[in-house]
């Protein structure tokens, strides 16, 4: 068994820093904002009198908890702002409760779809107890490239709790006023707002000119004089069934007025017209660049077709989409994702309406995916080719064409070998890594192993060269997800979990069930000290709050008090102990929950925080140690196989100029941070003798060079130099 | 006139590549020289490895008559500028399109190879030269730059050398002051960057000439075998020559004599069609030969100069502490490998039961050295040893084979000479690689002569194991 002491893990908060873009926050009325749009939303959300904000870390919108959370002392508790990261999206839609009786401004923020969905039971009765505080919900919307979770779109969770939904045009003066508005408009119609910002939205540039923060109606600062109770805002009947019909009949009617009194949406281009395109307020920028390249638009937003964006993409407006709809033959509907549910309301009201105008959308446009350049214009050179009078017609037809052949020509102007992909994995360095490593071998052992995987980096272990994790039903499930697995594979439940993942939901839906139920399981927490996928995010076990108060809450310690007696402590570098004590897990048959408990901290935390030590140390001329591993390219037979074990970036090949060799030999480049895996897996798997770690000290006092020499004279008598 | 569309470049780097940076540079250079822009990123999540894009719009107008449309995405034939910190991030953007005769193409040299080139157990290597053809190809103007060079050089960071040659090329409206004053309004590492951009400026005009990575070198035939040499076809000289230079140094002149023994009959039966078959033979013959047992090894790891040469690459002064730990896990195959035959069968009847999961020698201490010395040193008795035994046996049983093939099929042979690669790696490894060849070869002559068809799909498949799934991660569970 391997004890491992707890380590002193910084967790200071120190590791980033988000300054500049918490100055950005503090600008006054009439300066300048340059920079991100999720940061000029975070500043429109102080602009707002905010009363407490909340959120749960993931792409593309950790950035606003991350500045909110270095803000704390500086800008939210002066003004009496509250602030929580929270312990999921359900713990962050149910912050929002604040605004069901007080007059209080709050925001949360999370990634969509998954987040959406965590939150979904309090987002419910949320909506159905309705608001009088402006409530605000910021969505990351992961989709299309980049994005890490399942394609689903957050329409469908608007539309069937009534919020309102706005995807904003990507100007970011119009965003930050938008950001404003949402809360009049939860306030005006009772509903929690929803604002989705799509990954390339959320890190586009742009200025605006800012106005003052507004300290919050009430808060820490100003309290709310007392406690009230309003049994019509239960969600117990009688009042749910009346809250559904004020939802319907009262607050979705009176949102519906605010948009089109306040002009939310938007109507570009010529009054007349037969065509025009309705468009989501998000896919405006990728339009205009369409038509633009088609021959329809300058670069001015200047559109020769009538285009009626929508900035509130829930709920419509039946009368401002009939206004559109009349006089036209054809309109085309640019909507991301399915089901395509604008398309769908449009042509209903049409019909009944009685217009006749046709409605396209998802005949030209694609069902799945992301709206990207070439798609939209594809979509769009569909719908002028076909429904646009000339010159338009021929003019868009000819741009298309030419566009195509060119491309066409660049893709096949060559014969290369398709570009290898290049997902996202574990850093250099990552203790997560060794564990798979560890997993690796415990099946060539024992043959597959079914895996339950989970949200986090570790989720990169499924791709190459690991292929480890068979499932991933959502964060935190990893275990819960094994229960009907084991049994029926004959092997215990094995589980892989993040500490992320195991404060999200792990602990209570996994492990505290595994133990009640007495499941046959292995749970391996990978406790690197940091919500890491998204940005290093403290969690409850690392050590401090995210504004960088001690704090810790212990993962070993919650388990032990829900009773797991079976818990080990592994340092995951050292392959071969750790894949012990694996087995050993895995042997230890019976009905009950084994944990083990990777503990390393996060590399990239680690080395931010040691890399400016060392480089300080070093231009104080202090001594400073220096370690990488390397590799003998002429022991290395070129076979590969500690690639097949590791898959670490800095553990590379070099082509080899021996023409006995057969392949190129491995090589561990600079970026080396001298965990030790690629010699502890060499070791463990019993692959090579060609691993070597190099270590030296830069600096060295005259005491260590003195003694360097007599070793370096003993090695030279042994003929070494 | 109102300008249709932007100026739209792309960045594609790798995670931690400092796109990012070079995006804000210019951002900000942009906005300090006036002109409306924007950009945006796929970041991708916090990790460091995957590829990355950075996506730039600029409208060529200082004062347009109205606001800007910018857009987040680039479209097919769309680039006026692209600058890739990794070649294959370029040929990514020209298989989706991205790269036609509009785009200047900035692109660095040097590959970062994937993970999936690398878990070959061969050579999965795109070569850089393959991709940067295909830019050439296709884009408007290409400019190659050896850009890890050209940052030595500057003593600052590529993506500030990116951002010079971003400049450079003349295709944004922005001059170099602006460029360096995005750099100072930066406010990180101001010098070092506006060293790199100033390298980075004048690289424009000497794009970089692609090296061929890993082409062969050959090592000069020892003395004393010029005759044997000259009797050989002559495309067979240099690779026979490097063979011999590496026999006489694993072991001696003889046992590089005895290799041209085993050689020479295959070469006669090329003999008058190519050198095809004897090539294989001699290359793979030689590498199997001077197998690395653990006298090699030691032998290898205490070569003069070796030390310095780590030391270098780690940037530790002469007269500085510096020490070289070698990770090693010598099992009970590769002890007995360098015993004698009566030893070796005791060691392995022992069995591992000693293992202790490695060893770590230091090999700058005197003591550490002076073993790995002491190993090495066995080398003139190696020729006695069971390894030296056991290995000779199967090149034997090989090279039959590949004679016996011959006979049948030239084509045959050569892939038969190619089953080699099976005796590749240490300990356990090896040995299932020599035990696989070993099954392979029984009644190796009568099968060739009843089952030709069978054997060359035996053969098939077993170099398709081998550089497939050596590590038979792929079978079925037991």
């Amino acid at each position: 068994m391997v004890q491992v002491a707890k380590r002193d893990r910084a967790g200071s908060g120190t590791e980033r820093s988000f300054a500049d873009a918490v100055a950005k926050l503090e600008l006054g009325a009439g300066e300048t904002f340059h920079g991100e749009a999720i940061v000029a939303v975070t500043k429109a959300l102080l602009q707002a009198g905010v009363s407490y904000v909340g959120g749960y870390p993931g792409a593309p919108v950790s950035h606003l908890i991350d500045v909110m959370a270095e803000a704390y002392d500086r800008i939210l508790r002066p003004y009496g702002i509250h602030f929580e990261q929270s312990a999921s999206e359900a713990g962050a839609a149910a912050m929002l409760g604040a605004s069901i009786h007080y007059p209080l401004r709050g925001a949360v923020t999370w990634k969509s779809i998954v987040g959406t969905n965590v939150a979904s039971d309090a987002l419910s009765n949320l909506a159905s107890a309705g608001v009088v505080g402006g409530a605000l919900i910021v969505v990351g919307e992961d989709y299309g490239e980049g994005a890490s979770v399942i394609q689903e779109r957050t329409h469908a969770a608007a539309m069937k709790s009534s919020l309102p939904l706005i995807d904003p045009r990507y100007h970011m003066p119009l965003m930050v006023d938008l950001t404003e508005q949402a809360f009049d408009l939860s306030e005006a119609c009772h509903l929690p707002v929803m604002m989705s910002l799509r990954i390339r939205a959320a890190h586009m540039t742009g200025s605006f000119v800012c106005r003052d923060n507004r300290p919050p109606a009430f808060g820490a600062n100003n309290p709310v004089p007392r406690a009230r109770f309003d049994y019509a805002k239960m969600v117990l009947p009688p009042s749910t069934y009346i809250q559904e019909k004020a939802k319907l009949e009262k607050r979705l009617p009176a949102a519906q007025a605010y948009i089109l009194s306040h002009g939310l949406n938007e109507v570009f281009g010529p009054a007349d017209g037969r065509i025009g395109i309705i468009l989501q307020g998000g896919t405006y920028g990728v339009t205009l660049q369409a038509l633009a390249r088609l021959g329809a638009a300058d670069g001015l937003g200047n559109s020769e077709v009538p285009l009626l964006v929508l900035n509130v993409i829930h709920p419509l407006v039946p009368e401002q989409i009939l206004a559109f709809l009349d006089g036209k033959d054809q309109v085309l509907v640019i909507e991301e994702g399915n089901p395509a549910f604008i398309e769908t309301q449009v042509r209903a009201m049409a019909q009944e309406a009685g217009v006749t105008c046709r409605i396209r959308g998802k005949d030209l446009l694609p069902a799945a995916g992301e709206f990207i350049a070439p798609v939209v214009r594809a979509g769009v050179h569909g719908f002028l080719s076909d429904a646009a009078p000339d010159p338009l017609k021929t003019r868009a037809e000819g741009r298309n064409a030419a566009i195509e052949a060119a491309a066409e020509a660049g893709r096949t102007a060559a014969a290369t070998p398709p570009m290898p992909t290049r997902p996202p994995g574990f850093c250099v360095g990552c203790p997560e890594r060794p564990v798979f490593t560890a997993l690796k071998l415990l099946m060539r052992e024992r043959g597959p192993i079914h895996v339950s995987g989970d949200i986090g980096c570790h989720t990169f272990a499924t791709l190459p060269p690991f292929g480890i994790g068979n499932t991933v039903l959502g964060y935190g499930l990893g275990l819960a997800s094994g229960g009907a697995v084991g049994p029926a594979l004959d092997q215990p439940v094995v589980a892989v979990m993040g500490d992320g993942g195991f404060w999200h939901n792990g602990l209570a839906t996994g492990a505290v069930n595994a133990q009640w139920q007495g499941l046959d399981a292995v749970l391996i927490v990978l406790e690197n000290g940091y919500a890491s996928a998204t940005g290093q995010q403290h969690l409850p076990s690392s050590g401090t709050t995210p504004w960088g108060r001690r704090a810790e809450v212990s993962i070993e310690d919650a388990l032990r008090g829900i009773g797991v007696t079976w818990i080990r402590r592994v340092d995951p570098y050292s392959v071969g102990a750790t894949l012990d004590v694996l087995r050993q897990a895995m042997d230890a048959r019976g009905p009950h929950l084994r944990a083990v408990i990777s503990d390393a901290e996060c590399m990239l935390a680690k080395k931010r925080r040691g890399n400016r030590r060392k480089a300080r140390a070093e231009r104080a001329g202090r001594p400073v140690r220096r370690a990488r591993f390397g590799v003998d390219a002429e022991v290395c037979t070129g076979d590969h196989s500690c690639v097949r074990l590791s898959g670490c970036p800095s553990l590379t090949l070099r082509p080899s100029d021996d023409p006995l060799k057969d392949a190129p030999t491995a090589h561990v480049d600079t970026d080396c941070v001298a965990c030790a895996l690629c010699g502890e897996a060499a070791q463990a798997a019993r692959l090579c003798p060609s691993f070597y770690k190099a270590r030296g000290t830069v600096n060295a006092t005259a005491w260590q060079r003195a003694r360097a020499a007599l070793n370096r004279r003993a090695l030279d008598l042994l003929g070494a130099s | 006139m109102t300008a249709e569309r932007p100026v739209c470049v792309q960045i594609a780097a790798l995670g931690g590549q400092g796109g990012g940076v070079l995006a804000e540079w210019l951002t900000e250079a942009a906005r300090l020289a006036g002109y409306p822009a924007q950009a945006t990123s796929i970041p991708g999540v916090a990790q460091r490895t995957g590829a990355t894009t950075y996506y730039f719009e600029l409208f060529p107008e200082r004062d347009p008559a109205g606001t800007p449309v910018f857009s987040l995405f680039p479209d097919a034939d769309g680039l006026d500028l692209l600058a890739a910190l990794e070649p294959t991030e370029a040929g990514r953007a020209r298989e989706n399109g991205l790269v036609t005769a509009r785009t200047t193409v900035l692109t660095a040299t040097a590959r970062i190879y994937s993970t999936a080139e690398k878990m070959v157990a061969g050579d999965g290597l795109i070569p850089a030269a393959v991709i940067l053809d295909g830019l050439a190809a296709a884009a408007g103007r290409m400019v190659p730059l050896d850009l890890a060079e050209l940052s030595a050089k500057a003593g600052g960071p590529a993506n500030a050398v990116m951002f010079g040659a971003i400049i450079a090329s003349g295709v944004l409206p922005l001059s170099a002051d602006d460029g360096r004053a995005a750099i100072r309004a930066g406010g990180k590492a101001v010098e070092a960057n506006l060293a790199g951009f100033d390298v980075g400026l004048a690289a424009v005009d000497q794009p970089a000439e692609a090296v061929p990575e890993g082409s062969p070198v050959y090592s000069a035939p020892p003395p004393g075998f010029e005759d044997r040499i000259a009797a050989l076809p002559e495309a067979l000289r240099p690779l026979v020559g490097h063979a011999l230079a590496r026999l006489v140094d694993y072991q001696d002149a003889a046992y590089a004599g005895a290799y041209l023994d085993r050689l020479e009959p295959v070469v006669a039966l090329d003999r008058g069609d190519g050198v095809a078959l004897s090539a294989e033979v001699a290359k793979r013959l030689a590498a199997w030969m001077s197998y690395e047992d653990g006298i090699r090894v030691a032998q290898l790891k205490t070569r003069p100069g070796r030390l310095a040469r780590i030391r270098g690459e780690l940037g530790i002064d002469a007269d500085a502490p510096f020490q070289v730990v070698e990770y090693l896990r010598p099992g009970p195959e590769e002890i007995a490998a360098i015993l004698p035959p009566a030893l070796a069968r005791w060691v392995l009847r022992l069995g591992g039961g000693w293992d202790r999961g490695g060893r770590r020698v230091d090999t700058t201490s005197p003591a550490g050295y002076a073993t790995f010395k002491a190993v090495a040193a066995l080398r003139r008795w190696r020729p006695r040893t069971h390894g030296f035994r056991h290995e000779n046996a199967a090149i034997g049983r090989w090279l039959d084979a590949v004679v016996a093939a011959a006979r049948h099929d030239r084509a045959l042979a050569r892939q038969v000479a190619e089953l080699a690669i099976w005796a590749r790696g240490y300990g356990t490894v090896r040995r299932r690689g020599l035990d696989h060849l070993e099954s392979l070869f029984v009644n190796w002559n009568n099968r060739l002569d009843a089952e030709p068809e069978t054997v060359a799909a035996d053969v098939a498949r077993s170099l398709a194991t081998a550089r497939g799934d050596p590590d038979n991660d792929n079978r079925e569970a037991a």
